[in-house]
């Protein structure tokens, strides 16, 4: 019982992972949070059930999805951070501002759904069920499970490994210093809010999937459960993320069955505080969660 | 024309409640604290005092009284842990704590009746009791800008180590603010509470968090106009145009994006600086600067 | 009566940027600390103003351990500093710049400043005549009302001193004053320094003109690498051989 909710945790954190890692991403290279992210995620949902809905393969509409996902976010770090930054006080106006953009895209899917709870057709993902060794796991989770690991490895590799990689770390180091070697840091930009726009858009269609259940509030819980993860594995660090979205998944199913089911929701938060409390920089964070008016 | 200005005195009664929450916001941001902790803790204060007068039947401005300290007292909490942190870690950590109470108040049904809400709260709070709250909760905050603690919230805000070797300490100026908006979160939660009949958990969720917001950054943060311009025409707004008053969201949506990016200060605060602008214009100007560093 | 650096070390990990460093700024007098880029001067600086942690030794404000202090008790002990890097209020006005300079002498409770009580009003009444006469010492009363963030260069570094000046320091750490005037300016400022010294005030000045320090101080002290190579009169320090390497040896002196 306790390993089947411990698979099932891995499964959840996986998803997790591709939001949280795309979330972290943003904030990493430009230390902006993106509230909008959780509207980005449910807009790649939105986008693969009217694909297949209108008689699209599934596969279609996931990457779709992708692409219209990446699409989107980009656009918002264009319309809503990109003359902040050249300001003063970006920090507080990311947040504003992605707090609009959140506004406005949740307005349009819901005028969109008719504020309807979308469902997929039945037999968009077929209902098949593996056991072995005693444990539960249906082809949706598999799919989940694989497309968390190729993706995340696939976008490892971009980072850590190809020179559009190496230009994303540098603008991430020093903006200005990249600027002088050559890098267009707008088109990093570009490409880094794609990116985590893709990734939230993909987390997006496999939730829409898992849990059957598209509405125009389906970001807000993601956000939120995105915050604990990033504070968990430290913000701006994407090992960290990634580790943290597996820590999360497990802890959620965990408390989902075995805490009163009323609670769950204050005990997850409460783990945050206790985060923060303890370890602010969370477990691969670099410094910079305290204040400037004390010895360090 | 008397029935045309009653017909407006519930959406004048909202400006009031409102402000009053605005303020709570106002005054945490002036200190350089990114807390969005108000609607939360406006939720603890409502359900002190609804609590307190329907299930234990104390009057009303006891219950007021109560639900104010009460909400200084989560607010202090909370600012214990957010001490050490900035910016958006304190974002983040208060947009939880609104979660938490929540799901708290929709856990403990026994007390606060749950999803299904607190029902039977007497009106007690007519526009009049609105009004003077609200002129007090003005004068309030005109008194702390003026007096140390405002100097010390404005030195804090722009730039913490300069404060500091001034001698401010910025955890006791910190606290202090959490103290003060927590309390008036508190109060104007319990208004909120006695001037309807129910209460329901989700009333202080993010629609909420998100119009309180709305009204700071929309009229501006550093003046005491700020929050009553913000408040007051993203109240009426809705009600001039209806078709507006359909999409709320996104109206408020827009317009946080377009105030944040192009008069980042706010109407109000923009305003204000213009006319002081062109004031020092029309006096004689001083000697003209020594071109020094060159 | 002074303020003592006794063997005040920093490390951060195996990097030594302070070792052994023992300073005493008189009151009374002005005291420089010189040395090339990269000495180890904003370390020690940071130390004395509670921005760092220290490693090793001690630092003594008359007969107080501030060592581990943090920068706002610092400041209360009667230590006042200015930036090397302008740090102004860019949003307030002069005269409220120079307003917060006062925070160490507003006594009023909390509870007669939340509520705006007499007491709260006369201190805040008091403070603003001190602040005008401030501005108009430093020929700036014209400049009260203006934001600070629109002044010159000149302007700027004078409201930061007149900041500190209103914390009524006994001791003041002046991080680079003059950097950027001209030699018009510079003088103006040289005159008030020693003026303040005379009424009794300790000063420790940080700058990278030699002129000027030597014309000032009664005693200067050489940084290299973290290390005291001299100290004496400045005619006497600055002809120190190792003082003399350690300037050839590579910077803008």
């Amino acid at each position: 019982m306790l390993l089947q909710q411990l698979l099932n945790g891995i499964v959840v954190g996986g998803v997790y992972a591709l939001f949280a890692v795309g979330f972290n991403l943003v904030f990493g290279v430009q230390r902006l949070l993106n509230l909008a992210h959780g509207a980005v995620f449910m807009t790649g949902a939105f986008v693969a059930y009217y694909t297949v809905v209108n008689g699209g393969p599934l596969i279609l509409g996931f990457l779709l999805a992708i692409l219209a996902s990446g699409a989107l976010s980009m656009l918002i770090e264009i319309v809503c951070f990109r003359r902040l930054r050249k300001s003063g006080d970006a920090e507080f106006g990311a947040i504003i501002s992605s707090m609009g953009a959140s506004l406005v895209i949740m307005t349009i899917w819901q005028w969109i759904s008719k504020t309807q709870v979308l469902r997929f057709p039945f037999d968009t993902m077929p209902v098949v069920i593996y056991r072995f060794w005693g444990l539960r796991v249906s082809l949706l989770q598999l799919v989940m499970m694989g497309c968390a690991i190729l993706i995340v490895l696939v976008m490892g590799y971009f980072i850590y490994r190809t020179p559009f990689g190496r230009r994303v770390r540098a603008v991430t180091d020093n903006e200005r210093a990249s600027m002088l070697m050559g890098i267009n840091p707008n088109r990093i930009y570009n490409l880094t809010y794609f990116i985590s726009g893709a990734l939230a858009g993909a987390a997006g269609v496999l939730v829409g999937l898992a849990f059957n259940n598209i509405n125009f509030t389906m970001g807000e819980p993601y956000l939120l459960y995105g915050f604990v993860i990033i504070i968990l594995g430290g913000l701006g660090s994407i090992p960290g993320a990634l580790l943290a979205s597996l820590i999360f998944g497990m802890l959620q199913t965990l408390t989902i069955a075995y805490l009163p089911s009323g609670l769950t929701t204050a005990f997850i938060f409460s783990v945050l505080f206790v985060i923060l409390l303890v370890m602010p920089n969370g477990l691969m964070g670099r410094e910079g969660a305290g204040s400037l008016g004390r010895r360090r | 024309m008397n029935a045309y200005v009653l017909g407006y005195l519930p959406l004048f009664d909202l400006f009031l409640l409102h402000l009053g929450l605005a303020y709570s916001q106002w005054l945490v941001l002036r200190s350089g604290v990114f807390s969005l902790a108000t609607v939360g803790v406006a939720g603890v204060g409502a359900y002190t005092g609804g609590v307190l007068v329907v299930t234990y039947g104390l009057p009303a401005p006891v219950a007021l009284v109560a639900a104010a300290i009460g909400g200084g007292l989560v607010s202090l909490l909370l600012a214990i842990p957010l001490a050490r942190l900035r910016g958006v870690y304190q974002a983040i950590a208060t947009v939880a704590f609104i979660q938490i109470m929540l799901s708290l108040n929709n856990y403990a049904e026994k007390i606060t009746g749950g999803a299904a809400g607190l029902n039977g709260i007497p009106k007690v709070v007519d526009t009049l009791t609105l009004a003077v709250c609200a002129l007090a909760t003005i004068y309030l905050m005109t008194a702390i800008t003026g007096s140390r603690i405002g100097r010390a919230f404005d030195a804090i805000r722009q730039n913490e180590a300069v404060a500091a070797s001034l001698g401010v300490s910025i955890e006791a100026h910190h606290r202090l603010a959490f103290i003060v908006s927590g309390a008036l979160a508190g109060f104007y939660g319990a208004l909120e509470a006695f001037h309807s009949y129910t209460l329901v958990p989700s009333q202080f969720g993010f629609p909420f968090l998100i119009a309180i917001l709305s009204y700071v950054v929309f009229g501006g943060r550093n003046t005491i106009w700020g929050p009553i311009v913000g408040t007051a025409l993203l109240i009426i707004l809705p009600e001039l145009a209806r078709p507006l008053a359909e999409a709320r969201m996104l109206v408020y949506g827009l317009l946080l994006i377009l105030t944040i990016n192009f008069l980042p200060k706010g109407v109000a605060d923009t305003l204000i600086e213009r006319i002081h602008a062109k004031r020092l214009r029309a006096k004689p100007a001083p000697a003209p600067a020594p071109t020094a560093g060159s | 009566m002074a303020l003592k650096l006794v063997n005040l070390s920093k490390r951060f990990g195996g990097v030594t940027a302070s070792a052994d460093v023992n300073m005493t700024v008189p009151r009374g007098t002005i005291t420089g600390l010189i040395g090339p880029n990269g000495a180890g001067k904003t370390t020690i600086i940071n130390m004395i103003t509670g921005m760092m942690d220290v490693s090793g030794g001690q630092i003594l404000l008359e007969d107080r351990d501030i060592t581990r202090a943090a920068p706002d008790d610092i400041c209360r002990a009667g230590l006042a500093r200015t930036f090397q890097n302008i740090r102004i209020l860019p949003e307030n006005s002069v005269l409220d710049n120079i307003l917060i300079g006062f925070h160490r002498h507003e006594h009023c409770s909390t509870l007669s400043a939340l509520f705006g009580l007499p007491a709260s009003r006369q201190e805040t009444q008091a403070i603003r005549d001190k602040a005008r006469s401030l501005l108009t010492q430093f020929g700036m009363s014209a400049y009260a009302d203006y934001p600070a963030g629109g002044l010159s260069y000149g302007h700027q570094r004078k409201v930061e001193m007149m900041r500190a000046l209103a914390s009524e320091p006994d001791y003041m750490l002046l991080d680079e004053p003059i950097a950027g005037m001209n030699d018009v300016e510079s003088d103006i400022l040289a005159e008030l320094f020693q003026h303040l010294a005379e009424a009794g005030k300790g000063i420790l000045l940080i700058e990278h003109n030699i002129r000027f320090v030597s014309k000032l101080c009664e005693k200067i002290y050489v940084l290299d690498g973290g290390r005291l190579i001299a100290e004496g009169p400045p005619a006497q320090a600055l002809r120190d051989p190792a003082v003399i390497a350690a300037y050839i040896g590579g910077s803008d002196a």
